[in-house]
């Protein structure tokens, strides 16, 4: 670097020039750096999906906190969903120092959920009718986020990568608390097992479509090349969702368990899991708030966020 | 008295014995419960995080009073907890009633200053109790409140930052405040009660006498009280929706025992 | 109707034991600082020993502006704040047939008394 120039003298092009010069260095962005605004937006829009994510992936299993089957299994699946929020407060403040400098709070980010204008991930728009749901979720749904999430760990944005690193050390305790309800329900009676998989087949699909279209022409859009270019993350939707037949296709199968897809295999020429395809325009629809449960979930966040107003009121110091 | 261990118990101090423990289990299992409802819904996020560690130490808390009447015969810790009506529960009604309006998992409309209030006002009764079971004649629950007290200072800080902050805030806070403490009080002395074998309870050392506790907790609050402009006489106790201790309940615990056993009851035998 | 002042930022600080030092954890929003210290323990060391936890609220803490991080650089000249610059003396010490006083040996010092 050069001591010579004053900084705030330097040309955009040769901000821009230091800044990939950093991460390619391998070096991370804070939050008060200077930092394209392209970067900015991609990681804003990245960073508060996955935060409103967490928060709104509270409430499918919130419905089992309540009716856990056990002592262990409320207290285990209370702390697990305690986690969610939690991982949703690390990444909103992430988002939140982001957003400072376009005037933007928590607040915006709760009107954008409200408005529809911020989305949530498209498992968190499903049902989750029994306490099988529960477990998968826990297997598979933060399997799933485990995959995309370590993907990150490493991201060219310090406060993200840091959060990241909280994040991924507790989805370990999150993934052994899902395999442990799955495996007693594996392990159990007829019903039990029916509960399993019925509860693969419902989420399947959805499953599927966690890791996002594998490129622009399935759905339109798609962010993965501008978050690979600055180093957000190293791998492509496909490859992720590759990763994830991977890890857990055997699992799934060893406990007995089938995947609702008969074309499914593994070709050994291609190296490749070959699938049918979800449908990606089902995707498009519920991550517009058409899934099953958006409406109902997002209500529910709603009424609590009004029905708490009068607490924000009263202990709001700009008064 | 000291361990249940070949010495059959005297029955007298038995039946006292477990009519405490009872009580004891009950008033934190349901109140976790219904902190567990909670949970994604509070004012804000970090408070969210916050609440759901207090419900969370709560239910093991009642886990392990759970366990020493599991340890009397009493049946496994699971099925006292999931497996009884409402008629045999002995936690007090305060503790059951609904966290406010609605369903926890669509229309909820909960009242802050309740859970406030209740828990605030729960906590240290808890606090005043742990700290006389440190000498219980049972030594097995003398243990247990040990350790349970060891939590219950975060829970007290906890609660009686936002009683505080809320009672002296502006806007709407004060009226909602002051309503939730006339409804926590109205059943307050539910809490406060050891029961039909109350006495029988303190003559076997195995906690203080109910009024003693009672002072206790007066003598512990009143200069909270004092610091918020607040009067709380002990006249305005009282058990409207019944006394817990009886068995008698509202429809409140009957809704939430259907739900916190729906999964249980598919099968109670089934290892889940 | 915002809710801004609801949400002050509050940066993070705690001890693991006492005779740790200070660590950064994260930031979090709360009214007040009272309320941050009760939520910080249960949001960023809920499954961790914390011995001591401060909140500090983020406008009272001076960061370093980008410019002025520049003001961080140094040259590698300077050996003779460090004992790499006094390295010679163990040889000059080994003709005096006596041991050089490292930084490990003076450091080991702190636990002897005088009898051992």
């Amino acid at each position: 670097m050069s001591g010579v120039i004053s900084y705030q003298e330097w040309t955009e092009e040769q901000k821009y020039e230091q800044f990939i010069k950093r991460i390619e260095a391998g070096e991370k962005i804070e939050a008060d750096d200077w930092m394209p605004e392209d970067y900015r937006l991609t990681l804003i829009k990245l960073i508060s999906m996955h935060g409103i994510s967490e928060i709104m992936g509270a409430l499918p299993e919130k419905e089992w906190v309540p009716k856990a089957p056990s002592l262990k299994r409320k207290l285990g699946i209370m702390a697990k969903v305690q986690d969610e929020m939690g991982h949703g407060q690390l990444l909103l403040r992430v988002a939140e120092d982001l957003m400072k400098p376009l005037g933007k709070t928590r607040e915006d980010i709760m009107q954008d959920l409200f408005s529809g204008r911020l989305k949530f991930h498209n498992v968190f728009h499903m049902e989750a009718p029994t306490w099988g749901d529960a477990g998968l979720i826990g297997w598979l749904v933060d399997g799933a986020a485990i995959i995309t999430q370590t993907n990150m760990l490493n991201a060219s944005y310090g406060p993200y990568a840091r959060a990241l690193k909280r994040i991924c050390a507790e989805e370990v305790f999150h993934a052994q608390h899902g395999e442990a309800i799955i495996m007693a329900l594996a392990e159990g009676t007829d019903e039990q097992r029916a509960m399993v998989q019925d509860a693969v087949n419902r989420w399947w699909e959805a499953l599927l479509m966690f890791f996002g279209p594998g490129d622009a022409t399935t759905t339109g859009t798609s962010k993965q090349d501008t978050t690979i270019k600055y180093k957000i993350r190293t791998k492509t939707n496909e490859e992720l969702r590759q990763d994830f037949f991977t890890k857990y296709i055997p699992r799934v199968l060893s406990l007995g368990l089938t995947v609702p897809d008969e074309t499914m295999q593994f070709d050994q020429q291609q190296n490749l899991w070959v699938y049918k395809q979800p449908d990606w325009n089902k995707f498009k629809d519920i991550i517009k708030n058409n899934g099953p449960k958006s409406k109902e979930r997002l209500g529910l966040r709603q009424t609590a966020y009004d029905t708490n107003e009068w607490v924000r009121d009263a202990l709001n110091t700009a008064n | 008295m000291n361990k249940p261990d070949n010495k059959p118990f005297d029955p007298a101090i038995k039946s006292a014995l477990t009519a405490l423990l009872y009580q004891l289990a009950d008033d934190d299992f349901i109140l976790a419960y219904r902190g567990s409802e909670w949970l994604g819904l509070a004012p804000h996020i970090e408070e969210d995080v916050a609440f759901s560690s207090i419900s969370q130490d709560t239910m093991g808390h009642a886990a392990m009073f759970y366990q020493l009447l599991e340890d009397l015969g009493e049946g496994n810790i699971d099925s006292l907890a999931h497996g009884r009506e409402a008629s045999e529960r002995k936690n007090a009604v305060l503790l059951e009633m609904v966290n406010g309006p609605g369903h926890y998992l669509s229309t909820a409309q909960y009242d802050w200053a309740f859970a406030v209030v209740r828990n605030y006002f729960y906590v240290q009764a808890k606090k005043v109790r742990m700290d006389s079971l440190k000498n219980s004649s049972y030594q097995p629950l003398a243990d247990v409140a040990l350790k349970v007290n060891m939590e219950l200072y975060y829970h007290l800080l906890h609660w009686k930052t936002w009683f505080v902050q809320l009672m002296q805030a502006g806007g709407e806070a004060r009226p909602r405040m002051e309503a939730a403490i006339k409804k926590v009080l109205g059943d307050f002395e539910g809490v406060l009660t050891l029961g039909p074998l109350g006495n029988e309870i303190a003559e076997h050392g195995l906690i203080e006498a109910e009024e003693r506790l009672k002072q206790r907790w007066l003598f512990m609050m009143e200069p909270v009280f004092e610091s918020v402009n607040l009067s709380v006489s002990e006249s305005v106790f009282a058990m409207k929706n019944g006394n817990g201790r009886k068995g008698e309940h509202t429809a409140d615990l009957d809704a939430a025992l259907s739900t916190l056993s729906e999964v249980y009851n598919v099968d109670p035998a089934a290892s889940w | 109707m915002g809710s801004e002042g609801f949400y002050q930022e509050f940066e993070v600080f705690s001890k693991r034991t006492d005779t740790s030092s200070l660590q950064y954890q994260f930031s979090l929003l709360a009214p007040n600082r009272e309320l941050a210290l009760v939520m910080a323990q249960e949001n960023f060391m809920r499954r961790e020993p914390v011995a001591d936890i401060w909140v500090v609220k983020r406008s009272d803490v001076r960061k370093m502006t980008p410019e002025e991080k520049q003001s961080l650089m140094r040259l590698d000249n300077k050996e003779y704040r460090t004992t790499k610059g006094y390295g010679y003396l163990k040889k000059k010490w080994r003709h005096y047939e006596q041991e050089m006083l490292d930084e490990k040996e003076i450091l080991s010092w702190g636990g002897m008394k005088k009898s051992e």
